[in-house]
């Protein structure tokens, strides 16, 4: 009985710190798209954010000047994103797609050239001792049964992230700004009309996003992780963009859909693990089956439940719409 | 009483117009209050001798052409000043300009004599400029309220701020309309929509009020309701520029006018010093000759063309009919016209005789030279040019060939023959007088006068037996409602039936050979020539 229930309060943690990345990446997007800019590259925006944190870190010795510098580098992507398409009328699922590209590459690279560096000056490639991020546990409330271990036993970026979300729900809901934002993507002219700017508006909502992007990739490499991989991603920024419209570009719903992400995938580990620890004799026989068939799961799960409840949402109207729509 | 001083100053000349209908009274009980509670610093600006709106040498163009050409005009406060001229005249940048949506090449402008910088939205709302677009800048899926937060909200953060609800509070009451404030605006019909859009612009200080085109998209009921508004602010010390290229909407609400033509102002005055026919002849720069049914051209009655014979239309089972026992015949070399308004049964009557949809009850025969079994050549100018008689974003070529692409000479084998396309354009360009700068050009970039001519082009070119023509002038200006009429009368000429289903009920009589009218869905017998045009007024408002 405690054995299955503190399997669960694991595994829900475990959902939860997976989670965290993609939540937080969902939130930037969710105003980016909401503003009428789809940018499909997070994924390369999270990996320029992963390795400016890992070797920022790994240089400067403290993880949060490494977190600072992924934000940073999730702010010049999107720049260069707001450069193409919201100031020079780019396609932008092209473009996003070019800056995806951009950030697999231009990581995968910078971390040739920082292992190369390190190991010429003859230093470890590894984070130094200490400087990557830990769990916080939250005094006394992480003692709360199950709830406690769940959500105050967490990354200090976890707890940024919820808190980020809580802002961002009530901005979008119970201020002008976020019926500003909201009308950036539903009737742009409606904005110029009123005397907003559009592109610049569009251009903050973008840098936001990239933060975001940023922010989560340092989550990944110097707090999840203390170890930078090409690739280390894994398509999770796509998940992100697919979540952001199967959530219908609401916040809850976006939260929803990372967490069950984020389940499948603790669950996923947790089984490959427990099948070569485990006395049972059905998983034990799981051995045999590739580990990358295991981490595939989470995505095969993603795509079933979102085939299954999703419905239709028009989401905003000028996404990919360049403004002003006719060239002057 | 400061209220009643400001009054007597606040009324201008001409505001003592013929409108004396229900909502003008209303109004005008509810002007007290709004005399008695002017807002803060009015009295003091009424009493200058500034006019309310300066504007001096106002230059802009746009890649090397000439919009606006040394504008220079001044509008007096508490007044309604009407900004004519036709289609591309350049009204329209003019009032981008003063609301700050544009920055002019070069000029000044002042408000109250105070110089404001142009180019800055939020300069002209601060010095009370609104401005309602003729499209409206409208966020569908936000409420009443939230669209008004978004435009006169001054702070990013609160959704209901306290000061702007007062004011959308006072000034509903003063125009005696109540908004419902959480309602999506997207659900809202076009006139509660406009309505939305002048409170917007006159929240947050209003003191000039810019309406571009507004009677555009309204009943002849909704758009008496505005002159009443209008008329009203302007008592209360308002300035309003009221931009239409309609004359006689003008002066019935206009106190002055400034008309513009190719960007430049060629009269500023009074309205009442002109007749219609001088407004017109400034408007277009030539003497115009409104094409006109000479008797002479009476025609000779061949077999029917079209009959609809107790045709009935209903959406829906349970639903009353849209359409009840239609009657109608046309014949050859004649213009039936069907006058009403709108919304009586004109969209669904023309779908029936389009053939896009079938009747409920009854039969519609069309027959080609008297023989049914012969298919009918018919010409459709649908009502909407945008969605149904073009496709925008192809080019003038492609959308002058909808009907013909798949034909020889047009195509060959299931290929297009560009060439035959491109001669063919060219022609129908140079004889419909279509202004497009290459005949490759989207249609979208046209304006909406040479857009007509293109609808115009593909399905009179074809030599049509039956024209249907629906609204053919609607947002068009005096010379291209002209050239409409005139191709309507030519078809005419040549020997075609023409059912004229038209909202406009001067151009529809002097261009008709009979009129019936339609109201709520029953057509009425023939009614013209026979009756006079106040007789078919009262007809088309139910009377009998």
């Amino acid at each position: 009985m405690t054995a299955s229930h503190n399997m669960i309060t694991f595994l829900s943690r475990q959902a939860l710190t997976a989670a965290t990345p993609m939540i937080l990446a969902g939130v930037g997007e969710l105003v980016g798209e909401l503003s009428g800019v789809i940018n499909i590259g997070i994924e390369g925006t999270m990996l320029m954010g992963c390795i400016a944190a890992y070797t920022v870190t790994g240089v400067s010795n403290h993880g949060t000047v490494g977190l600072l510098a992924a934000i940073a580098a999730g702010m010049v992507m999107a720049m260069i994103f707001a450069a193409a398409c919201v100031w020079g009328r780019a396609d932008q699922i092209v473009a996003g797609t070019a800056m995806d590209l951009l950030g697999v590459g231009l990581s995968g690279m910078v971390w040739m050239m920082y292992q190369n560096w390190r190991e010429n000056l003859g230093f470890s490639t590894a984070l130094p001792h200490g400087s990557g991020f830990s769990r916080v546990p939250i005094p006394l409330l992480h003692q709360i049964a199950f709830l406690g271990p769940v959500f105050f036993d967490q990354y200090a970026l976890c707890y940024i992230t919820l808190c980020l979300c809580v802002v961002v729900w009530w901005v979008l809901r119970h201020t002008r700004l976020g019926l500003i934002i909201g009308a950036l993507g539903d009737a742009p002219e409606a904005c110029h009309a009123a005397g907003v700017r559009v592109r610049m508006g569009r251009s903050l909502c973008l840098l936001f996003a990239g933060a975001c992007s940023g922010a989560a990739g340092a989550y990944l490499s110097i707090m999840q992780t203390h170890a930078f991989a090409t690739n280390m991603t894994g398509g999770q920024g796509f998940v992100v963009l697919a979540l952001v419209i199967f959530g219908r570009w609401k916040l809850p719903g976006i939260i929803g859909g990372c967490l069950f992400f984020g389940l499948i995938n603790s669950l996923q580990q947790t089984l490959q693990t427990a099948r070569y620890t485990s006395q049972n004799t059905a998983l034990h026989a799981l051995t045999h089956v590739p580990f990358q068939f295991f981490q595939m799961l989470p995505y095969l799960a993603a795509i079933v439940a979102l085939a299954i409840m999703s419905r239709k949402a028009p989401g905003p109207r000028y996404i990919n719409v360049p403004w002003p729509e006719v060239k002057t | 009483m400061p209220g009643a001083a400001s009054r007597s100053l606040l009324i201008g000349p001409g505001t003592d117009d013929d409108q004396s209908c229900s909502t003008e009274s209303i109004i005008y009980a509810g002007l007290h209050r709004l005399t008695s509670a002017v807002p803060r610093g009015w009295g003091a600006w009424m009493t200058t001798a500034h006019p309310a709106l300066g504007l001096t040498g106002i230059c802009k163009s746009f890649g090397g052409v000439c919009a606006l050409d040394d504008v220079t005009l001044e509008v007096q406060a508490g007044t309604v000043h009407g900004i004519l001229g036709e289609n591309g005249a350049g009204k329209t940048t003019l009032m981008n300009i003063i609301a700050g949506l544009m920055r002019p090449d070069s000029g000044r402008m002042e408000i109250m004599g105070v110089p404001i910088s142009t180019g800055s939205v939020r300069a002209a709302r601060s010095h009370g400029i609104g401005m309602v677009h003729q499209h409206f800048k409208l966020v569908e899926n936000q409420s009443v309220l939230e669209n008004i937060v978004l435009a006169a909200g001054k702070s990013l953060l609160p959704r209901r701020p306290r000061k702007l609800l007062q004011d959308i509070d006072s000034w509903c009451r003063k125009l005696n309309w109540p908004l419902e404030l959480d309602a999506p605006v997207g659900t809202l019909a076009v006139g509660r929509q406009q309505r939305v859009e002048i409170i917007k612009a006159l929240c947050g200080g209003g003191k000039i009020l810019i309406l571009d085109e507004p009677t555009a998209a309204l009943t002849p009921a909704e758009v008496d309701e505005l002159a009443a508004a209008v008329a009203s602010l302007a008592r209360a010390g308002m300035t309003v520029l009221f931009i239409s290229h309609k004359l006689l909407e003008a002066r019935r609400i206009c106190q002055s006018i400034s008309i513009l033509r190719r960007g430049k102002v060629v009269y500023s005055g009074s309205i009442a010093d002109l007749s219609v026919e001088e407004i017109a002849e400034k408007m277009v720069g030539v003497k115009m000759d409104v094409p006109r049914l000479t008797p002479s051209a009476r025609p000779t009655q061949g077999p029917p063309m079209l009959e609809l014979v107790d045709v009935d239309y209903r959406i829906g089972k349970r639903r009353p009919p849209v359409l009840k026992q239609i009657n109608l015949t046309v014949r050859p070399y004649e213009i039936l016209g069907i006058a009403g308004v709108d919304g009586n049964g004109q969209s669904e009557l023309a779908a029936l005789i389009s053939g896009a949809v079938n009747p409920t009850a009854g039969r519609i025969v069309r027959r080609s030279g008297g023989n049914a079994s012969v298919p009918i050549r018919v010409g459709y100018i649908p009502e909407d040019r945008h969605k149904e008689a073009l496709v925008l974003p192809l080019a003038v070529t492609s959308n002058l060939l909808l009907r013909q692409y798949r034909q020889s000479p047009f195509a060959r084998w299931g290929f297009c023959r560009y060439g035959t396309w491109r001669k063919h354009s060219t022609d129908l360009v140079r004889q419909y007088d279509i202004r497009c700068r290459r005949i490759e050009d989207a249609a979208a970039t046209l304006s909406g006068g040479n857009q007509q001519k293109i609808v115009l082009a593909r399905e009179l070119s074809q030599q049509p037996e039956l024209i249907l023509a629906v609204n053919p002038t609607r947002g068009l200006d005096i010379s291209a409602t002209a050239f409409v009429l005139r191709q309507l009368l030519e078809a005419r000429a040549r020997g075609a039936g023409i059912i004229l289903i038209h909202g406009d009920l001067d151009e529809l009589l002097s261009i008709s050979d009979r009129v019936a009218v339609i109201n709520s869905g029953a057509l009425t017998a023939t009614a013209w020539p026979q009756a006079t045009p106040v007789e078919i007024g009262r007809l088309m408002l139910g009377g009998a």
